[in-house]
């Protein structure tokens, strides 16, 4: 196929003589005092603006001749002037001109007018060929044009999608972060729920405690009384069985209970002023008996560096160390058990101890050594058949000396012994609070026997256990059912002391305890309570309650109360708050007769 | 007889467009599309990556550090000419088989020319962004592949007729399938979702009384398709239709404008041929 061209595409629009009147108008312009003619290759005549006839056989002929050579030929006009004629190969056609003002000599070739009149023609047809340079260049430009604007579109474009890119990360940041905080409250919500129903737990356990001790008090008041009445030995020997047994099952509710109570974090340490001595001493009288009925020997050693009395939790402390002592006992067959407290170092200002309980007995293999102190475990599962135990008592243990800000740990050789040892911070007790508690115990040393005491208890067979053993320390005794009653029996009685159950119907010992107070301290509602009126001093209220909880203790003092005893009544324990409690001057003595 | 809607409906049950092109069409017609967008749908078809790095890296784009990701290439390349390329791709592949009466290969030089003419007519005359004429320049007979494949028969009837002088073209396909190719493509187009102007310059482009304005896209389309079948790039034999005055009388004027670009067209094509052919 041939190159298609301009002419070929657009044959319809295209007038073939269109760029010969070009070139002859731009000639024509330029040589003003010239007439002219052109001959197209087809024959046809194109005239100038200033008319120049030449006979139709004379331009044949030019038009024939010019076409041979390059250059000029010459010829005549109609009207005798001497015209030329030149062959434009560009254009294909036949150029005759006539210049009356150029001498006949000019023409011949060479000559300054033939130079000036080629000139001219070139700068014609060129001026043509420019038509098209420029409209080349336009294109060019326009072209130029159009990528500056796609590239000014590029440069907006890319920006666009910064903005968007910023726009969509800024969604996602949203989204992220709602999603957070959607996941957030989740967490809260299943928290919270967790929470109450740790609370209900612990509520649950409070309440247990509640129901387990009222029991115990009565199985370990009644075989502690049965064992002092006239029996025979098989059935002396029955009771102290019993006896054993409760108080060992009382352990174990015990253990529970703080287990429980430290895991849901409601265990708090005392901060009270102790005797050291008196603790390690306690624990050593202990394990005096067993010790010696097993052969094995047990000695205590305390540092002379070690305060004498320091504040904290002598309980606690008491508990871990019989605990350790206990287990060491259990496990030891011949040698002995050694209970030491050590000086560790001084940190801060304060002396570091360090409480060991070494013993000679069986030993802990050494892969066993980490799950003894798990809860229900033991070094093996036979030993639990062999020498009994729940294995809670470690995991107690373990808890209690974390509490202390220590931790329990334990070396130990199979066959050759174990050491149990924790290392904690003492806190030296102040001065004026220990010549306090001197002041108390001279106070207790110098109270009498003997007195009125109301014990408020719901419970027949407690009222019965406590009655008893109240009777038995050489008080008198008066009991009434419930708060309602116990004012009542105020309103017409004297009474030294006042045992108050918490827990009761109707009138609860809280809210009787609160009457009480408010009685006392309206002079005039007093003077109709026999129990009231004479008094120096608040009727001591001792409360009496099976939640063995910290905060039970804090709510009988809030109410009012002066003691605080827990259920199961320990009969120890009870003699040593009466003799605190009770009023040197009995009301037996000073009562007043109206 | 079944009307252009069902003609296009039964030919888009037999072959579908390309997900690609389809989906960058949308891309290019929504503002909140980014580069990783196209990346994504880009990186789909490998033979289309290949494309576009080629054309990127091309010396028409005279980069100084050679283009080696997606993303880049997209932001040089441009929305438009990135659909153009996948325009180009997906509609190559549907202009094939030949025979007596139609031929789809000369059909696709046809649309390739006319494409290119268009392009340039754009630029070069009106000053104006050549994509979107180019694009519509290589769809505007896809309509003539739809009747092929949905009647084939029907259409070398209606180009039988057409040679033998018996009507403009689509008036022959009227008569023997029941609708036209401009109508056909429009409606093909438009399934695509390309913009308003190609849809309409295709429906118009054998519509030579309708000229709205000279410079418009289907103003420069008949033109090009005009001097694209003097140039005999021209599928089906028969008399050409006539330019509409208007259009004859603007190149009149612009004598020297359309002279170059005569001119310069074989170099163009060669150039395109590069771009978008250069693997086959």
């Amino acid at each position: 196929m041939t190159e298609p061209t301009f002419d070929t595409i657009f044959d319809d629009l295209v007038d073939a003589n269109a760029e010969l009147q070009s070139f002859l108008a731009t000639l024509d312009a330029l040589l003003p005092e010239a007439s002219m003619l052109l001959v197209s290759e087809a024959g046809a005549l194109l005239e100038g603006t200033r008319p120049l006839t030449v006979a139709l056989p004379v331009r044949d002929k030019l038009v024939h001749e010019a076409r041979a050579v390059d250059g000029f030929v010459t010829g005549k006009a109609d009207n005798g002037a001497r015209c030329h004629a030149i062959h434009l190969a560009k254009l294909s056609a036949v150029l005759i001109i006539s210049c009356a003002a150029a001498p006949e000599d000019d023409w011949e070739p060479g000559a300054a007018i033939t130079s000036l009149l080629r000139n001219s023609l070139e700068l014609a047809l060129y001026r043509q060929e420019r038509e098209m340079l420029v409209a080349d260049h336009e294109q060019s430009i326009r072209q130029i044009n159009i990528l500056q604007q796609q590239h000014g579109k590029l440069i907006e474009d890319n920006y666009r999608q910064y903005r968007l890119n910023q726009d969509r990360e800024k969604e996602y940041a949203r989204k992220l972060e709602s999603e957070i905080a959607k996941q957030t409250a989740e967490l809260r919500e299943a928290n919270a729920r967790l929470e109450e129903i740790s609370r209900l737990k612990s509520d649950f356990l409070a309440n247990m405690s509640h129901e387990l001790r009222t029991p115990m008090n009565a199985i370990i008041g009644f075989s502690e009384l049965l064992a002092e009445t006239p029996l025979a030995e098989e059935q002396r020997d029955y009771a102290r069985t019993i006896t054993q047994s409760a108080t060992s099952l009382l352990t174990l509710i015990n253990d529970i209970l703080d287990l429980a109570k430290i895991e849901a974090g409601k265990l708090e340490l005392e901060h009270l002023p102790f005797e050291l001595s008196e603790v390690i001493d306690n624990v050593v009288a202990m394990f005096k008996i067993p010790a010696r009925e097993k052969g094995v020997v047990v000695s205590s050693k305390i540092d002379s560096r070690i305060p004498k009395r320091m504040m904290g939790d002598s309980n606690r402390l008491r508990q871990v160390l019989v605990n350790l002592a206990g287990n060491a006992m259990k496990f030891t067959e011949k040698g002995g058990v050694a209970i030491e407290v050590a000086y560790e170092r001084e940190a801060a200002g304060r002396i570091v101890g360090r409480f060991s309980v070494h013993d000679s007995g069986i030993g802990i293999p050494a892969d066993r050594v980490e799950a003894i102190f798990e809860k229900f475990t033991q070094a093996d599962g036979s030993t639990t058949r062999k020498y009994g135990g729940t294995g809670l008592g470690l995991a107690i243990c373990l808890q209690l000396v974390e509490l202390m800000g220590g931790h329990l740990a334990v070396t130990s050789e199979e066959g050759k012994g174990s050491t149990f040892y924790f290392v904690i911070p003492l806190e030296e007790a102040p001065a004026e609070i220990i010549s306090l508690q001197e002041h108390k115990d001279a106070a207790r040393e110098k109270a009498p026997a003997g007195g009125r005491i109301l014990l408020v208890e719901d419970n027949a067979v407690n009222q019965r256990l406590a009655g008893i053993l109240i009777t038995r320390e050489g008080y008198e005794v008066e009991v009434a059912s419930d708060g309602t009653e116990a004012l009542e029996h105020l309103r017409h009685q004297a009474f030294d002391l006042v045992l108050m159950d918490v827990q009761m119907p109707n009138m609860d010992g809280m809210e009787a305890t609160r009457k009480i107070r408010e009685i006392e301290a309206d002079p005039a509602l007093r003077q109709s309570y026999v129990g009231l009126r004479s008094l120096k001093q608040p009727l001591a209220i001792v409360g009496l309650t099976a939640h063995a909880r910290k905060e039970d203790e804090t709510a009988c003092y809030d109410a009012g109360m002066n003691g605080f005893l827990t259920k199961p009544i320990i009969k120890a324990k009870l003699v040593t708050i009466l003799g605190e409690m009770m009023p040197r001057v009995s009301c037996l003595e000073n009562h007043d007769p109206s | 007889m079944p009307s252009a809607k069902d003609i296009v409906r039964k030919f888009t049950e037999l072959k579908t467009l390309p997900h690609v092109a389809i989906k960058v069409t949308q891309l290019v017609n929504d503002d909140r599309s980014t580069m990783q967008d196209f990346e994504e749908i880009i990186k789909l078809d490998p033979v289309l990556v290949t494309r576009l790095l080629r054309l990127v890296n091309s010396p028409y784009f005279g980069l100084s550090q050679k283009v080696e990701s997606i993303s880049k290439a997209v932001v040089f390349a441009g929305m438009k000419q990135l659909r153009n390329l996948v325009a180009v791709e997906a509609l190559r592949g549907m202009f094939k088989g030949d025979n007596d009466d139609f031929s789809a290969q000369k059909l696709w030089l046809h649309s390739a020319t006319v494409a290119i003419l268009s392009g340039m007519i754009a630029k070069r005359i009106f000053g104006k962004d050549g994509e979107d004429v180019f694009l519509a320049g290589i769809i505007h007979d896809i309509g003539l592949i739809v009747e092929n494949q949905v009647a084939g028969e029907q259409l070398r009837e209606a180009c039988k007729a057409f040679r033998e002088g018996k009507g403009p073209l689509t008036e022959c396909e009227r008569n023997a399938i029941g609708a036209d190719h401009a109508e056909v493509g429009y409606l093909l187009a438009k399934d695509w979702g390309l913009p308003q102007e190609v849809l309409s310059s295709i429906k118009s482009h054998h519509l030579s009384k309708q000229v709205k304005s000279v410079s418009s896209t289907g103003s420069i389309l008949q033109l090009a398709e005009f001097m694209a079948g003097k140039m005999q790039y021209w599928p089906i034999a028969g008399p050409l239709e006539p330019l509409p005055p208007e259009l004859t009388e603007h190149v009149k004027e612009k004598m020297a404008d359309y002279k170059i670009i005569i001119r310069d067209l074989p170099g163009e094509m060669t150039k395109a041929k590069e771009l978008y052919e250069a693997d086959e």
